[in-house]
């Protein structure tokens, strides 16, 4: 028999043979997926200029990635979308009245100075596309906080741009009647692109949490703790549950607690980790809210956790298998006395 | 109730248990490594010229923890060398010219009655048969057994075959129910226990029928449900899942009372019991991309692997790797002429098309790692600070408790090479150790 046959030279690859087909590449195209829903609602409520957005903010992305790494002479790495991802995403933050070359440099932002700056995809420790929107904010602060009037409302509001949900919440005015629970559930109020429809947005997230790309640790946790406290707390001229309902369906809650926090490299990897990170987020973003002077707290809320999440990583190690509640408690009574002497 | 345990991952399966037994036609030479189980290898006690009758021991030693190897078919002995073993390194093989004639060997006779109920003589047939953990590990049996007297108050037979690819555990159970059933319950008296457990994945419906169907009780065995998850055969995870016990870090299953055996072993503890057949073949699945088709062959221990391979079908494409065991755990073969040995469940013939390695891995911080983990570890910092050669900070994390299982390279997006860096860490901090003993022992000679 090993006359006829050849001699082949054998791999040694390392354990385990297979291996999932969940790769890198894949799941940033299902967090892509998981977007087109919102994506389809911006598109109805603001006709054409999401889609411009979207794409100059994906192109732009991808080309200054591909520009960096070329001229760092590294490997390129627009072949595992999370450019293009980072891009979506915060195209999703902008108001659609934006014009196209904010993306553009919001992404340079994102993709050089936020990401591959400290060493690209995994190392960087603010989300991409936040940072590049609070860049943004600061730097056109009058683009990003002109809210396009959407399609369903254009009959009912004079004008071209109207104020958020937030800034009647917050700045002390009675809500409008148009802005009702159901429209905004439904997508029928200002906002930036991504955020307005609340439903659109579960049917991404529960597409995400079907194909294990994210847990419910964050979101959960996150808007639990946002939920929680308004419901607590309150407002004058609301009732609690009424002031909690409105503060959960706008603001980019949902947006921010799916899509922005579940952000692999810039949150905790640890079970523990992740409920602590969610409801860190809840509580900076309620804070913001009521005593900022700025009304949206979600983005910053997500940013100022970003730069917790390492220590939180730390704060919740975990007992490996076969370590029982006896030996954990042993295991403390021995500290203590070593302490104690 | 279905138990399982928590963590791990849900791989492709890629099980065809559907396809019924061949037997592979014996191999006109069978090359028998002498070490085909954990312990001291064993010493050849044939020479060149000998003629040897199917079963004849071959090879022997007299260290407590070691188990006799035979000859798997009858013929001339015509070389007792250095061969190639397949998990790798030359290993001292006796190489025998198959006669086609399979003249049994009348050395071991099947058990009377009294001694089937007797647990020493069990035990003794078990030594002398070469039974080992035959679910891969290789562990002797018979060792196994005495180390638990005294400690060990349930006995779990593993029959959750959670690799994907392997069907012979399945098949044994539908074929063989009955047989299967007497070889547990004789492992069950050897432990001198009154009652074993048989923990096997819901997939296998059919076969936890056919088994019921036997009625179990009658041999003082209870079958437990598991969840279809791998690693679910692991034996931590078996012990977990049908008893509720934690195999302590670093300790044996012994220490929580439990002993784990594979299906087949107690298919073969049967065999050489009622039969006084020691062990000298095994359902192997050959499968994998490479392979025309998947067999589930009877094999002979000492079957080349290039051999089988032609025996079932041949290859389509050109492999690029040969897996022993399931693709998980399975260590890759280097040679087309190494043998099949006591533990080989499948041998996986794979082309490019299962390799998914990347040549330069990021981490992207997902943390699935962590959550398949069945031992509760953190693969992520593990793997950090393994990069960064920091002893202190791995074993902090626990790296010496990772069993390799594979779960967390599986379900890696980023392909991070996890498992094979764990390994070789352990392996590292064995060296260490070693080098410590050695240099406090100079320091004791030095004074």
């Amino acid at each position: 028999m090993s006359d006829k046959q050849e001699r082949i030279i054998f791999d040694v690859a390392y354990q385990p043979q297979v291996r999932t087909d969940m790769d890198t590449r894949r799941i940033m195209i299902n967090v892509m997926i998981a977007l087109l829903p919102a994506f389809g609602v911006s598109i109805w409520q603001f006709g054409w200029k999401p889609i411009l957005l979207v794409i100059a903010s994906m192109a732009s992305a991808v080309f200054w990635e591909w520009l960096y790494r070329k001229l760092m002479k590294k490997p390129s790495s627009i072949g595992d979308c999370s450019a293009a991802l980072t891009g979506m995403l915060l195209a999703m933050t902008l108001p659609a009245s934006a014009p196209w070359w904010l993306p553009v440099i919001g992404s340079f932002f994102a993709i050089v100075v936020v990401k591959q700056l400290y060493g690209g995809i995994g190392k960087n420790f603010l989300n991409p596309a936040l940072a590049a929107r609070a860049f943004l904010i600061a730097s056109y602060s009058l683009k990003m906080t002109s809210w396009s009037v959407p399609n369903s409302l254009a009959a009912q509001v004079d004008g071209v741009t109207m104020a958020t949900p937030m800034t009647y919440l917050y700045g002390g005015q009675t809500m409008p009647v148009y802005l009702s629970m159901k429209n905004m559930f439904f997508g029928m109020m200002p906002g930036c692109i991504g955020e307005i429809s609340a439903l659109a947005l579960l049917i991404g997230a529960a597409y995400l949490m079907i194909r294990k790309i994210i847990t419910w640790r964050i979101p959960v946790s996150f808007i639990g703790t946002v939920c929680l406290l308004n419901l607590i707390f309150g407002h004058s001229g609301y009732t609690n549950f009424e002031w909690m309902m409105y503060n959960l369906l706008s603001g980019a809650l949902i947006l921010g607690a799916f899509f922005m926090a579940t952000d692999y490299s810039t949150t905790p990897v640890t079970p523990g980790g992740h409920i602590l990170f969610g409801i860190g987020c809840g509580i900076v973003t309620v804070l913001i809210r009521y005593f900022g002077s700025y009304p949206e707290g979600v983005s910053y809320a997500i940013l100022i956790m970003n730069l917790c999440a390492w220590a939180m990583d730390k704060a919740f190690r975990r007992y490996q298998f076969g370590v029982s509640k006896e030996d954990i408690a042993a295991m403390k009574a021995a500290k203590k006395e070593a302490a104690g002497k | 109730m279905i138990r399982s345990f928590r963590g791990g991952v849900h791989p492709d399966y890629m099980k065809a248990p559907q396809i019924p037994v061949n037997v592979v036609a014996p191999p006109p030479q069978v090359i028998i490594p002498m070490i085909q189980h954990i312990g001291a290898p064993a010493k050849p006690i044939v020479k060149v010229g000998d003629y040897v009758t199917m079963g004849q021991k071959i090879g022997d030693n007299e260290v407590p923890m070691f188990s006799p190897v035979h000859a798997s078919v009858s013929g001339k002995v015509v070389a007792v060398e250095q061969r190639p073993h397949p998990l790798g390194e030359m290993v001292m093989s006796v190489v025998i010219e198959n006669d086609f004639q399979d003249t049994p060997c009348t050395d071991l006779q099947p058990l009377n009655e009294f001694e089937l109920k007797d647990p020493d003589a069990i035990l003794q047939r078990i030594r002398d048969a070469g039974i080992v953990g035959m679910g891969g590990a290789m562990f002797p049996t018979g060792f196994k057994i005495v180390g638990g007297y005294g400690k060990v108050d349930k006995l779990v037979i593993n029959g959750a075959e959670c690799e994907p690819y392997l069907n012979g555990d399945h098949l044994t159970m539908l074929t063989f129910p009955e047989q299967l059933l007497k070889g547990i319950e004789l492992l069950r008296i050897a432990s001198r226990l009154d009652k074993a457990y048989y923990g096997i994945e819901v997939n296998k419906q059919d076969a936890i029928d056919v088994l019921m169907s036997h009625d179990p009780a009658k041999y003082g065995i209870e079958i437990v449900r598991e969840k279809v998850k791998y690693p679910q055969g692991a034996e931590k995870m078996q012990i977990k899942a049908v008893t509720g016990r934690e195999v302590k870090p670093g300790a044996l299953p012994s220490g929580v009372g439990c002993n784990v055996c594979s299906t087949r072993t107690a298919y073969a503890v049967y065999q050489a019991c009622y039969e006084g057949k020691p062990c000298i073949e095994r359902i192997v699945t050959v499968s994998g991309s490479a392979m025309n088709q998947t067999a589930n062959a009877l094999t002979r221990v000492g079957t080349p692997l290039g051999y089988l391979a032609e025996q079932c079908g041949g290859f389509a494409k050109t492999p690029r790797k040969i897996v022993l065991g399931g693709p998980m755990m399975g260590i890759c073969a280097t040679s087309l002429e190494a043998p099949t040995i006591k533990g080989t469940a499948g041998v996986l013939f794979f082309t490019e098309e299962e390799d998914k390695n990347v040549d330069d891995p990021t981490c992207i911080r997902c943390g699935k790692c962590i959550s398949v983990c069945p031992m509760h570890l953190e693969p992520v910092f593990m793997y950090m600070y393994y990069q960064k050669r920091d002893f202190e900070k791995m074993a902090q994390y626990h790296i010496t408790d990772c069993f390799e299982c594979g779960s967390c390279s599986y379900n890696c997006p980023a392909r991070m090479p996890l498992t094979h860096a764990f390994k070789t860490a352990k392996i590292m901090f064995q060296e260490r150790a070693a080098a410590e003993k050695a240099k406090l022992a100079a320091k004791e000679a030095a004074k």
